[in-house]
């Protein structure tokens, strides 16, 4: 008997990582309204700052000696302006904003879709703008960070190859770019978290890529979502060329269907025309009515 | 005094051959070559194809079969020449990266003095061969412009990458020593990398610091990402192996018997003052005669072949009455200059080079299809030429095989082409997607051609080049056959050329041929394996057109596209847009 809870404890101390980002779904469920902060004002690291100070500060999702990864949007090789990868500023000051709060060690990584990965991270400035910040960049993590991680609620993925760093992290934030995108419409949050998984393929290739996306933030949620909405991408997306429009916003909060509604509203869409985000909701993964949520502006 | 000169030979051969490695690990991230766009060059920097235009051989071939002068080639080329001019085959025995490779070899492999001089019949192929390559550089070449009629009797080939040492050697390192010097360095930076896992680095600051610094020395010193495979990488290594290995019959048969250059640079040396001059204390004991390298000195020990001799100052060395001396009158003097090359052979090395050229016209694919002003080989859909490349005839008349545009390749596309493209083309560089896409913000290869087979261009350049097409085989492809969410060629493609057809509610792709310029982005990103759903065919290269004419192209058919502040991202900086406009002639680049 004790055996058999010195087990289930130590199994459970290996997997504290997986908890602590599984402990965000009960939090989202208990909660009544979520909320979601939209700055306006300022330059961007202002925008950043007074958007995740509203939500009570960096000290609420990231604790003294914590271990913080940062998953922007750095998957295409595109300059800042074109509104393809996350802004570096937005980037930067989240960076800043850990280490301040007293974080042990700053991570930034994706798995870009174009190539080579250096001159991925280095074209779209958040190589550089990351390190100074005191952030370690990973862009294209050899498959051995990858670690096998089961989706129990999937209904077509079933499992995959998630980076092992974010399953680990004490704070992970999701820092996507709102665009628009060929196949699945839209590309917010949600579709951000595919840069967190080796094989994308499967994706694609199973019998739904949006079902895919829904399983996937069932399993995987982030602490903190801060969306870059500074500049969009409203044609030809993921990786453009195509029209821009500068809105100069930053939205930050915590339940990831309801940032991901808001991201899809700045585009010109309705959140229940994509498909990935209607599947999400099913899954219960947060709440897809703007109306049952609360947009704070600073 | 003699064997320090000897010791400052050595010294020198080991420096132009670390030189030669070194140059050769830089190409693809010194400033020089504009890998990827990174800012523009302003003044003179070290080239790192140094050795290939430094090589009067490639310089003469190329000269000769464009039928152009090209400066760039011909700065590095002359001092070569005058070199030779004045001391000889002293390139061979203190410079020649091939000669210092086959000396170690040697060296390693204990062949010490073989025996007296080579039989001269052996001595003389190498003369012969250079009659063959002139002819293969002197015959009718490939007009720059395709549009005249003559285009197919063209007979110009570019024979000397079979046997320059120089291209030989980079060939080599670029198709078979790269990648395992890359997984070797890129093994030991992932086991640094892994850091974040290891329990051991936590505890010690200091342990990750020195890991991490070693990692980006590491990461600097090779290409980050892959390392890069290629085609025919052991074929070339067997003949690298081969050529030293003829070392076990006589030392340097390569250099004594079979290298052009060799010869080019000996007959050069006939009109060099320097002579060597053997005193009356010769004893006769013929040391000289079997340490001599290059066999260069005859039976009589007191003569020696003025076209052989390296200087590497063996004989003067060993010779136990220091009867051997520098001089400058003739008449002292032992040296034979005459080439005694039997006029039988000469007309059968022409003969040889006739055929050289004749040979691959006659392979089927030599047959060019005629659409128009369009001239392509049957053999051709995957004979995608890199951006920048001359169109097809001149490409593989100019184009000497050295492999730097391959080394340079940030995304391991090219390829030495085998079986596209025939007999002529193997070993030229070919685009295959599928290994890798050519990157829209890289301009690598232009920079890096010796010969100017592939003509520099700029990032913003590049977006009107048409290499070819991409098709969707809608049999394969996921979307169009079974349904399925993808479109991930459309992520991948820079240009938009992929457009959706939208059947309810799923999008499926459909190129653009106006706009697709050909890439292979979407080759290469597209989940159907092993070869992709969407194929780039060679079919939409207009290299027949001008560069002003495919802009012209591209923007009619993306009016507004790639201009303005919305897609700033691939703009060329304007200095180095401004040099390539200013160039003094097409293709020069300082």
């Amino acid at each position: 008997m004790r055996a058999l809870a010195a087990g289930a404890g130590a199994y459970a101390a290996t997997q504290a990582g997986l908890l602590s980002l599984l402990s965000g779904v009960a939090e989202a469920a208990s909660s009544s309204r979520p909320t979601i902060v939209v700055a306006s004002k300022g330059d961007i690291p202002g925008r950043v700052r007074a958007a995740v100070q509203a939500l009570g500060g960096m000290g609420k999702f990231v604790k003294r000696g914590g271990m913080v990864v940062i998953k922007p949007n750095m998957a295409w090789l595109r300059k800042p302006e074109t509104g393809a990868n996350t802004h570096p500023e937005v980037v930067a000051e989240l960076v800043r904003l850990c280490r301040a709060a007293g974080a042990r060690a700053v991570t930034v990584v994706d798995n870009p879709v174009d190539g080579p990965a250096s001159r991925v991270a280095s074209m779209s400035g958040i190589r550089e703008a990351a390190e100074k910040a005191g952030a370690k960049v990973m862009c294209a993590p050899p498959p051995a960070m990858y670690e096998r991680n089961q989706i129990k609620r999937g209904k077509v993925l079933k499992q995959t190859d998630t980076l092992r760093d974010i399953l680990r992290a004490d704070a992970f934030i999701n820092v996507p770019v709102a665009k628009v995108h060929g196949s699945t419409k839209a590309t917010a949050g949600l579709k951000n978290l595919m840069g967190t998984v080796l094989d994308r393929g499967a994706w694609h290739q199973s019998d739904s890529l949006d079902q895919c996306i829904a399983d996937y933030a069932t399993q995987v949620r982030p602490h903190l979502i801060v969306l870059d909405a500074t500049r969009v991408l409203l044609t030809n997306g993921p990786k453009g060329p195509g029209r821009t429009k500068d809105l100069n916003l930053i939205a930050a909060g915590t339940d990831p269907l309801a940032m991901d509604a808001y991201a899809v509203q700045l585009l010109e869409m309705r959140p229940e025309d994509i498909g990935h985000l209607q599947r999400a909701r099913e899954l219960g993964v947060g709440e897809l009515d703007l109306s049952r949520v609360n947009i704070k502006r600073v | 005094m003699h064997s320090r000169v000897r010791r400052l030979r050595r010294l020198s051969q080991i420096a132009f051959l670390t030189g030669f490695l070194v140059l050769f690990g830089f190409a693809g991230r010194s400033p020089t070559l504009h890998s990827l766009g990174d800012g523009a060059a302003s003044g003179w920097r070290l080239p790192v194809d140094l050795f290939l235009r430094a090589d009067p051989l490639l310089a003469l071939s190329a000269m000769l079969s464009l039928r152009q002068m090209l400066l760039p080639l011909l700065w590095y080329a002359l001092p070569v020449v005058v070199l030779s001019l004045l001391l000889g085959r002293v390139f061979c025995g203190w410079v020649c990266p091939m000669g210092t490779a086959i000396d170690l070899c040697e060296r390693i492999g204990g062949i010490r003095g073989r025996g007296p001089a080579q039989a001269p019949p052996w001595r003389r192929v190498k003369f012969y061969l250079l009659v063959a390559l002139l002819l293969t550089m002197l015959l009718p070449a490939a007009h720059r412009s395709p549009r005249e009629p003559s285009l197919s009797q063209s007979l110009g080939l570019s024979a000397v990458y079979l046997v320059d040492p120089i291209a030989l050697l980079t060939r080599t390192l670029t198709l078979s020593g790269v990648a395992p010097a890359q997984w070797t360095i890129t093994f030991a930076r992932d086991v640094n990398l892994v850091w974040t896992a290891a329990p051991l680095v936590e505890k010690r600051p200091w342990l990750e610091a020195a890991l991490r610094r070693v990692g980006s020395g590491l990461e600097w010193l090779v290409r980050p990402d892959s390392p890069p495979y290629f085609r025919l990488g052991l074929l070339s290594f067997a003949i690298f192996l081969g050529i030293v290995a003829l070392g076990g019959f006589a030392r340097r048969f390569w250099c004594r018997n079979l290298c052009p250059l060799g010869a080019l640079l000996g007959v050069l040396g006939k009109l060099s003052p320097l002579r060597l001059r053997v005193s009356d204390k010769c004893t006769r004991c013929l040391r000289c005669v079997n340490e001599c390298k290059m066999g260069a000195i005859l039976p009589d020990p007191k003569q020696y072949r003025g076209p052989e001799c390296i200087w590497c100052y063996t004989c003067l060395a060993v010779c136990p009455e220091k009867a051997i001396s520098v001089i400058v009158r003739p008449a002292e003097s032992g040296r034979q200059d005459g080439l005694d090359l039997e006029r039988r052979r000469v007309l059968e090395g022409m003969g040889i080079g006739l055929a050289a050229v004749l040979l691959p016209k006659v392979d089927w694919t030599a047959k060019r299809t005629q659409a128009g002003e369009k001239v392509l080989k049957l053999s051709s859909e995957r004979l995608i030429r890199p951006p920048g490349a001359l169109p097809e005839d001149a490409f593989v008349t100019a184009c000497v095989r050295c492999g730097e545009c391959m080394k340079v390749c940030s995304t391991n596309t090219l390829q030495p082409a085998f079986g596209e493209g025939g007999l002529e083309a193997v070993g030229t560089p070919v685009l295959v997607p599928r290994m890798g896409p050519c990157a829209e913000s890289c301009v690598a290869c232009g920079q890096a051609c010796p010969t100017r087979a592939i003509q520099p261009f700029g990032m913003e350049e590049k977006q009107h080049l048409f290499l070819g097409t991409a098709n969707v085989d809608r049999s394969k492809c996921i979307a169009w056959s079974y349904g399925r969410q993808c479109m991930v060629c459309d992520e991948a493609c820079p240009y938009d050329a992929i457009q959706a057809d939208i059947l309810h509610g799923l999008p499926r792709p459909v190129v653009d041929d106006r706009v697709c310029v050909g890439c292979g982005e979407c080759e290469f990103r597209c989940p159907v394996e092993p070869r992709g759903a969407i194929r780039v065919s060679a079919s939409g290269d207009k290299r027949h057109l001008s560069r002003a004419d495919q802009r012209a192209l591209r923007e009619a058919a993306s009016p507004g596209a790639k201009t303005g502040e919305e897609n700033a991202g691939s703009e060329a900086p304007a200095a180095e847009q401004d040099m390539i406009d200013k160039a003094p002639y097409p293709g020069a680049y300082p």
